[in-house]
């Protein structure tokens, strides 16, 4: 069975591009256009893996990170940030707020779906 | 000892025609910087779709290949060829899903000078209030406290505009960013 990954951007370009790499890599996609709505749909089902924004409208990534961590059902789940913030203020935040990894955008493809596979496997 | 008059109505004058001009010039940069985001969302818009379209159609096309491949016989370099071009598409899509991405670090970049140039507008408009204030009978002692005020003013907006306006975006071009696990 797919593993489903849950991606969450406020960009319909950036979502459209990420749903597009990872389903040709065989992973089933839930989109989110904000944390909020990533927050609502993760609660909805459990998934394999977050990949996550941090510039969002109404919620932002560390936000959603951090009340993805007070559910029970995502303590373990891996987060991972997918953002255009590439300073080390910035990633030591998303770290503590319980991120396990930080990819700088713009990603390729390639690179994305080998991060991917060595956290959640194929 | 005659006193010298401060041309207040001039100063007045001078402070509102650099508050009106500038506002007015501002409008025209908002303007423009929203319909650039209206054009490259409507562009990403149509890019997208068709980069779906063309992926769709060769990887039907690489279908009928492999199942041509497979039921005749071709000669190894022929064969060699159809890998080469297979390898090929697939590192020039690759790169197109990366450059892709440019709408949403532009849309950021813009979204951010928009909030300035507002922010901008609304110093203007401070300046335009804080000269009001000043009458040609005020002595130069309530002028200068004016002048002070309103320079202040401007300072703490300033820096206010700037604090809120942290730079998210500071890729430089369309390079691949870093990866770190923790």
């Amino acid at each position: 069975m797919a593993k489903t990954i849950l991606a969450v951007d406020d960009s319909g370009s950036l979502r459209q591009m990420v749903a597009f790499s990872l389903k040709a890599a065989g992973y089933e996609v839930v989109s989110a256009v904000d944390g909020q709505d990533g927050l609502n749909k993760a609660k909805e089902k459990t998934v394999d893996l977050v990949l996550t924004d941090q510039n969002m409208p109404i919620m932002d990534g560390l936000t959603l990170i951090k009340h993805l961590r007070e559910l029970g059902s995502y303590k373990t789940v891996p987060i991972l940030m997918l953002t255009t913030e590439s300073s080390d203020e910035m990633k030591a935040k998303g770290k503590a707020a319980g991120a396990n990894g930080w990819l700088v955008k713009p990603f390729d493809p390639k690179r994305l779906i080998e991060v991917v596979q060595k956290v959640i496997g194929s | 000892m005659e006193m010298k008059t401060l041309p207040i109505t001039e100063l007045r004058k001078l402070l509102g025609a650099v508050s009106d001009h500038g506002k007015q010039h501002l409008v025209e940069v908002e303007a423009d910087l929203l319909q650039t985001t209206f054009l490259l969302s409507e562009a990403i818009e149509k890019l997208g779709a068709s980069f779906t379209a063309v992926h769709e159609a060769v990887t039907e096309q690489q279908q009928v290949l492999d199942a041509l491949v497979a039921k005749y016989a071709f000669d190894q370099e022929e064969l060699n060829r159809l890998d080469a071009f297979k390898q090929k598409i697939g590192e020039e899509v690759n790169a197109v899903v990366t450059s892709l991405q440019f709408q949403d670090l532009t849309s950021q970049l813009i979204s951010r000078t928009i909030k300035r140039v507002n922010g901008l507008k609304d110093l203007l408009h401070e300046i335009e209030t804080h000269s009001g204030e000043m009458e040609p009978s005020h002595e130069h002692e309530e002028i200068a406290k004016f002048l002070d005020a309103m320079s202040h003013s401007l300072n703490e907006g300033s820096h206010a505009l700037s604090g809120g306006l942290r730079r998210s975006v500071g890729q430089q071009d369309m390079a691949t960013g870093e990866i770190d696990l923790f």
